[in-house]
């Protein structure tokens, strides 16, 4: 449980801090410094039972399906990262409290610094391997959000980006070898994993974990060639530089590294590229840190150049480098971090971090320049401090490495270069900063900070002489239980004494001690140029830029020829698609006809198919420039599919295609008055470009349009199958009341269909007049056509709204068409109540009605009509609904499913014997949506041309 | 009354709809508290059905569904609604995002045009209908009416751009609808039934001549299936028509594209692998899928605003279904049922997300933006100070906006801790796991593009966001409780579906399991039949 707590306790302290008000600066701190003591204090007492039982263990259930469990695990080595992350912690937020300036947001700051914490704690204390990727990548995503803090600065954001992006990916790679390490393993749980060396190491899969799982790591640890942003990620406040880029979060690589080593290490492979990119790092980034100028630079570098001595000793391959590792692991958490915190103790009390600005600050904070002095020796190994002890460790391993002759030799040597560059950055570091004479241009006037920003400091640096002084008695025990935690009962022997005699390492120590002295001395110190000799062109920001901007472009051209804006390419696709699928896919040519004889040809239906066809190709031929004459040619087209209905006794088909052929002939010629003018004259391109376009199109639609019709002659010369037709004809009659199975099959047996179908009839009807209601017509279609013009002569609209009948040439046509109007009304009712028994239906007769109305507007004009005629066609399309939707719940009062028709026989006094039926209703609905539908996109057209009047008399543009 | 459950979802949106249209004129308070109340009430309806199918609420249904014969018919003279898992949580998704959808529109947008809450009705009509019915014609009769309200809701404000991309949207889908037409008309002609359970029965029995006919008919359906989910290279209307359309129309539209890879997966089922048809098949569907992420990748590495990297997060999104259904083998469903509702919250919670931070914000300070970074420049404003150390209060809405832009980001990305990892987690390891049954390459392929995916979504999210988010120079947006509180519900379910991963995966699994053994469909739907 208090396993849970330790995790807990920081995200609880989050929640908290992000609700306090911006300026609480102390109940923040109190806050966070008091959930990290919390954490810390819980760490420290588990202590005897971890070093008791081995491993503690918590788990919950999460999704047992998916092999997710809640696990957490500690065993010793778990415990002295969660020490280091909880102890670190506590220190940074009280340095923290007085490194903030007043007037930054705190609450930010801190609930941020605790999910890092959590989610730190998270990934040392996972048992379960996913749900340390799922925490690993949250110390991403919050040290993002931490690096960014100042984010109106411009160098914060591109370095949270750029650390986000690389570690993101590298948390990427990690949750990809992740899982195919727990799948070679059969789990991922932690102890399953380091049970399955064996199998891990043999399955040929094994190159592809270690590739993903070091990219994962060596991204995060900032290891050659993935360290350069680590520098970069300093722009953060330095108590983040501290906590996260020094002592914990790039460790989290270097952890995993050492956490999966029983199941990963021992080959050759993990030798060159873990031993490889370690080594890298270690000289490269010791080579760099010695020409940094800020700061704050020096020890990022200096950070990847421990980083990269933990990561080489642990591509070593052996159990001693692996001692040497964690115990480095913990002595440069607490050298970097007091340095870390004197970086910013100097920026934040003179105001630069400059090298080339800053001097001689120790006469005006000796407190300051002490703790630094000290914690800078450990850091180049200066004997009796911790960085010593372990820098010697790792000068042993090198010594006794078992590999072939070269790399037994050119190991040591590089080794010592790392030492020997590592005490000159550090002499650099101390001997610009805090000696020579005093700086007099700094910002402000440098002096000693308050005792509390010290203290963290001098806590780390006690515990660096500590260590370095009495190692066995300090950290002996700590450091045995977390090896042994990692090795079990493989665990080495080996002691952590001061003294070891007068042996190789020890020379090698200090040649680096003297050779780094003679460097600083002889070259560095005089040194006044900004620049990095011989790399200074090799620049990881700008690599990475260029390669984001590559992506970015590359993407683009990519897309662009992947994909198009343009409808017409689209269109070509999926016609193109389907073609290409038919021919590729089915082998349509294999298919032959039916065995059904086709009937003799008759002369005239001939004709008739013959005059169809060349209105289609007329329409085609037409649609660009002379949009009038295609819709009529449209019309002559569908008017031939109207008599073939005919001509095949499919009388209902060729009523309702009539009606509708009407209809939408009419409405689309109305719109035609609105679109914007098509001049032959101003044609396209000309060339073979527009040619070859031309030909494939016309390609592509021949073949689509012979093809369907080979696809129906194909089923038409078949025998029909016996499927559900045969129900629906015999049925028609005893079952749905009705002699026209047509009819019967759209109110009755599949009226849902018919329901819907109505229901898309009036959505679209109130999409077009919602679309034009916003409409706003191009200026060249303003004018009144000319025809217009001469018919209507002078007269105003609102003359004419006053009249009996519209003046001019409309008068004797209107009065034709209002005595039309109550004809058109009851044939529109007689076709609806025969539709059940002959030919028509709720459908036809709508249209009819319809038709008679459009026709009042054509003749009348809409205003003289509008002020006589109140027709509302969205209570009609509503009501329609009503009544279908009526019809069919009706049903349900009888217990019976939606839409069950409903009949009702007997004889009432006056009118006799009446047979009523739900399914009236329902035709009913029908025919009252399809008036209204027709109807509203009607008025929303004529509506247009009102409007553009007005707009007319308004601007006094009148002809 | 429980037996009418399973019209219910279809017939309360067109009530509501119908009745909405008499109060276009009335006070928007009371029109918005019944459309509220309207959705709130499918939202039940549909948890109802959830509850149903899974078997916590008694019901006179067997397992495997609910039937509805429509007018009393049987099937397969008649047409039946069939209300399985799979069809219950899709219309659950359905309901909860239109309810969020809803109050996000409420605030502003509905007012932006006319007759907005009813079409938003019929679009949940169209979509209930579309999940529920189990017939081929009827399939076509609801696409048409959830196309002809996305119609109405894509063009819903007017302008250039919209009116641009809306037409474009319309065309293709006209044409989609006309090829659906004839797919239907051909396969009806060689199977002579439309219901779908039946058609299952038939086709294995038709003799090879017929079943090419019957093939081009499917391959005609696939092709139609395959526009509406936005596979490459059908897809090109897809980020423009999403990227111009109204925040709440965007949001809702996130699951459009989901019912067209809710239609192949049910036809490929219930064809069966062994004989399905050519884009039914398992692994032209799988290579499809990879070719659209890989497009959706390069859309959303390419693409500098964040409307439309929206709409290529929906191309990704796609794909992975896509590919994830056709991998060979059955153990890829459930995960990718998962990663579908995962994906339609979050991708829902984004489009809302954006258009408020997009808010007062100009489209030069974007250009500005992408040139600065670029050249590397220097930002205008940071020589002023440059040693200023204090930050920048972020405001509470520009505090949560970012928090939501975070979670919506991680969970379209499959970043940790939200829904969005776990999924790509299930379905890395279910494809980890298939080889030897399904073929290695498959194998490698998914996870590789699952994880490059999610790499170029953390590259541009974090890009985009930074733009967004930390140029110091823009106003504070302006925030309504109404706007806030749907995204914030819909990322808050993402946390559950998270969290919660244990129950909500096995109820994914049975679907999975019930969705492959179609003779329990069948056997529900055609009682007597054998297949």
């Amino acid at each position: 449980m208090e396993l849970a707590l330790i995790i807990f306790l920081p995200f609880l302290g989050s929640l908290g801090a992000a609700f306090l008000p911006p300026n609480a600066r102390n109940a923040e701190a109190w806050l966070a410094g008091a959930a990290a003591l919390a954490a810390t204090a819980i760490t420290v007492s588990l202590y005897p039972q971890v070093a008791a039982e081995g491993v503690l263990r918590l788990n919950l259930p999460w999704a047992p399906a998916l092999g997710l469990d809640i696990s957490l695990r500690m065993d010793g080595f778990a415990w002295l990262f969660a020490l280091l992350v909880t102890g670190m912690g506590t220190l940074v937020v009280i340095y923290a409290r007085y490194y903030m300036s007043p007037a930054d947001p705190v609450p930010r700051f801190f609930s941020f610094f605790l999910v890092f914490m959590g989610a730190m704690l998270g990934v040392v204390l996972s048992g379960h391997l996913i749900q340390m990727v799922m925490f690993w990548e949250m110390t991403s995503l919050s040290s993002f959000m931490l690096i960014a803090y100042w984010h109106h600065r411009g160098e914060a954001r591109r370095g949270a980006r750029m650390a986000l992006t690389v570690t993101g990916a590298g948390g990427l790679a990690l949750f990809g070898g992740v899982l195919l390490l727990g799948h070679i393993a059969g789990g991922y749980d932690l102890d399953t994993v380091l049970a399955a060396a064996p199998q891990v190491k043999a399955h040929p899969w094994y190159p592809a974990v270690l590739a993903l799982i070091a990219l994962g790591a060596l991204t995060k640890s900032a290891q050659f060639p993935f360290h350069f942003w680590l520098p970069h990620a300093m722009s953060a406040p330095t108590p983040v530089s501290a906590y996260l880029h020094s002592a914990t979060m790039v460790k989290a690589g270097v952890f995993l590294l050492a956490r999966l080593w029983p199941v990963l290490a021992g080959t050759d492979a993990w030798f060159w590229i873990i031993g490889g990119a370690g080594l890298c790092s270690l000289v490269l980034a010791g080579y760099l840190a010695m020409f940094q100028q800020d700061m704050k630079g020096v020890l990022a570098y200096s950070t990847i150049s421990h980083l990269g001595l933990i990561t080489l000793l642990l591509g070593m391959n052996s159990e001693l480098a692996l001692v040497a590792a964690v115990f480095h692991i913990a002595n440069h958490a607490t050298f970097k971090a007091s340095l870390f915190m004197a970086a910013g103790i100097v920026d934040h009390e003179t105001g630069t971090r400059d090298l080339g600005r800053l001097s001689g600050l120790s006469r005006a904070m000796p407190l300051t320049a002490a703790l630094a002095v000290v914690a800078a020796a450990a850091m180049a190994g200066v004997p009796l401090l911790n960085g010593f002890l372990s820098k010697e460790m790792f000068f042993a391993e090198t010594v006794f490495l078992d590999r072939p002759d070269w790399q037994r030799f050119g190991l040591p040597l590089a080794a010592t270069l790392a030492g020997v560059f590592s005490v000159a950055y550090s002499l650099r570091l101390i001997q610009r900063v805090f000696f020579g004479p005093p700086a007099q241009d700094l910002p402000h006037t440098p002096h000693e900070p308050t005792r509390w920003m010290l203290l963290p400091s001098a806590l780390l640096v006690a515990a660096c002489v500590l260590v370095g002084v009495v190692p066995e008695l300090v950290i002996g025990p700590y450091l045995r239980t977390a090896t042994g935690a990692i090795l079990g009962a493989d665990a080495p022997a080996y002691s952590l004494a001061v003294w070891h005699g007068f042996n190789t390492p020890l020379l090698m120590s200090f040649v680096a001690l003297g050779g780094g002295a003679l460097l600083h001395g002889a070259l560095l110190a005089r040194r006044g140029a900004t620049t990095v000799p011989l790399l200074e062109s090799i620049d990881g920001r700008h690599l990475f830029d260029v390669t984001l901007t590559a992506l970015t472009t590359g993407a683009e051209r990519a897309l662009r020829r992947l994909s198009s804006p343009r409808l017409q390419m689209q269109m070509l696709l999926i016609f193109a698609v389907a073609l290409g699928g038919a021919l590729l896919l089915v082998k349509p040519f294999g298919i032959g006809w039916g065995a059904n004889a086709p009937q003799p040809l008759d002369p005239a239906f001939a004709l008739l198919w013959l005059v169809g066809g060349a209105c289609a190709l007329a329409v085609a031929w037409q649609a660009k420039y002379h949009r009038f004459a295609a819709v009529a040619f449209a019309g002559g087209a569908g008017l031939a599919t109207s008599l073939t209905f005919v001509w095949f006794s499919a009388p209902d088909l060729a009523l309702t295609q009539l009606t509708v052929e009407v209809v939408t002939t009419v409405l689309i010629l109305l719109g035609l008055r609105w679109l914007p003018r098509r001049d032959e004259r101003i044609a396209g391109p000309g060339g073979a470009t527009p040619r070859l376009r031309r030909s494939r199109d016309i390609l592509v639609a021949g073949g689509c349009g012979l093809g369907l019709a080979a696809l129906a002659y194909a089923v038409l010369t078949r025998p029909a199958v016996d499927g559900i037709a045969p129900f629906f004809v015999q049925q028609a009659l005893p079952q749905g009341g009705g002699l026209n199975v047509v009819n019967v099959i759209l109110v009755d047996f599949r009226g849902f269909d018919t329901f819907g179908e109505i229901t898309v009839l009036g959505i679209v009807a109130l999409t077009v007049y919602a679309l034009l209601r916003r409409f706003r017509p191009a200026p060249e279609s303003m004018r009144l056509p000319d025809q217009q013009h001469e018919q209507d002569g002078d007269a105003s609209p609102r003359d004419s709204q006053e009249a009996m009948l519209p003046a001019g040439a409309m008068m004797l046509p209107a009065v034709l068409v209002r005595l039309l109007l109550p004809l058109a009304l009851l044939v529109s009712l007689f076709f609806l109540l025969r539709g059940h028994n002959a030919p028509g239906g709720g459908f036809v007769g709508g249209l009819i009605l319809a038709t008679a109305v459009i026709l009042q507007y054509l003749v009348g004009g809409t205003h003289w009509v509008e002020s006589r005629l109140r027709i509302h066609p969205l209570y009609w399309i509503a009501i329609g609904l009503l009544l279908a939707a009526a019809a069919g719940i009706g049903a349900a009062f009888a217990g019976a499913p939606f839409l069950t028709s409903q009949a009702w026989h007997g004889t009432l006094p006056v009118v006799g014997e009446l047979h009523l039926s739900s399914v009236l209703l329902f035709d009913l609905g029908v025919y009252m949506l399809v008036v209204g539908a027709t109807t509203l996109m009607l008025v929303a057209i004529a509506h247009q041309s009102l409007r553009s009047q007005h707009h007319r008399t308004a601007t006094g543009d009148t002809r | 009354m429980i037996q009418h459950l399973p019209i219910l979802p279809i017939l309360l949106p067109l009530l509501a709809g119908v009745l909405l249209l008499f109060a276009a004129d009335a006070h928007h308070g009371r029109r918005a508290g019944f459309a509220l109340a309207a959705t709130a009430a499918q939202l039940a309806t549909a948890v109802t059905l959830l509850a149903a199918v899974d078997g916590r609420i008694d019901v006179p249904w067997q397992d495997g569904g609910a039937v509805y014969a429509l007018g009393n018919w049987a099937a397969p003279f008649g047409i039946v609604l069939v209300a399985d898992r799979l069809a219950a949580l899709m219309v659950t998704l359905t309901a909860i995002l239109g309810l969020s959808a809803l109050i996000y529109a409420l605030a502003r947008w509905e007012r932006a045009g006319s007759h907005f809450l009813p079409m938003f009705q019929f679009l949940l009509m169209g979509l209930n209908g579309a999940f529920l019915t189990g017939d081929l014609f009827n399939l076509f009769v609801f696409f048409e009416v959830l196309l002809a309200a996305s119609y109405g809701l894509a063009l819903h404000g007017s302008g250039a751009p919209r009116v641009k991309a809306g037409l474009h949207y319309i065309v293709v889908n006209l044409v989609a609808s006309l090829v659906f037409l004839v797919a239907a008309a051909l396969i009806y002609s060689v199977a002579g039934t439309l219901n779908m359970a039946e058609l299952a029965l038939v086709v294995p029995r038709l003799d090879a001549d017929t079943r090419t006919l019957f093939e081009l008919g499917a391959l005609l359906l696939g092709i139609v299936f395959l526009v509406k989910a936005g596979a490459w290279p059908l897809n090109f209307w897809l980020p423009s028509t999403y990227a111009a359309a109204t925040a709440p129309v965007g949001a809702v539209f996130a699951i459009l594209t989901k019912v067209g890879v809710y239609a192949l997966l049910r036809f490929s089922i219930l064809f069966g692998q062994d004989i399905a048809p050519a884009p039914f098949k398992g692994d032209w569907l799988f290579y499809c899928g990879l070719a659209t992420i890989a497009v959706g990748t390069l859309g959303v590495l390419a693409t500098q605003k964040l409307d439309r990297l929206a709409g290529y997060m929906v191309v990704i999104s796609s794909g992975t279904l896509l590919a994830a259904f056709g991998f060979t083998g059955t153990t890829l469903t459930g995960p990718a049922l998962y990663y579908l509702a995962s994906s339609v919250l979050g991708g829902g919670a984004f489009f809302m997300l954006i258009e408020m931070t997009e808010r007062n914000r100009t489209a030069a300070a974007d250009l500005l933006a992408i040139s600065f970074e670029a050249f590397g420049l220097q930002e205008r404003h940071e020589s002023e100070h440059p040693d200023e150390m204090a930050g920048v209060a972020i405001p509470a809405a520009m505090a949560f906006l970012g928090l939501a832009f975070f979670s919506c980001a991680a969970i379209l990305s499959g970043l940790p801790p939200l829904s969005g990892f776990v999924a790509k987690f299930a379905l890395l390891k279910a494809a980890i796991a298939a080889p030897p049954a399904a073929p290695a390459e498959q194998a490698i392929l998914l996870f590789a593009a699952l994880l490059l995916s999610g790499l170029a979504g953390l590259i541009a999210l974090s890009r985009l966001g930074i733009r967004v988010f930390w140029d110091s120079e823009r106003p504070t947006p302006r925030l309504q409780w109404l706007e806030a509180a749907p995204v914030a519900a819909l990322v808050l379910l993402c946390f559950v579906l998270a969290f919660g991963a244990g129950p909500t995966m096995a109820y994914f699994d049975a679907t999975a399991r019930a969705l492959h053994e179609p003779a329990a469909y069948i056997g529900v739907v055609l009682p007597g039949s054998r297949p």
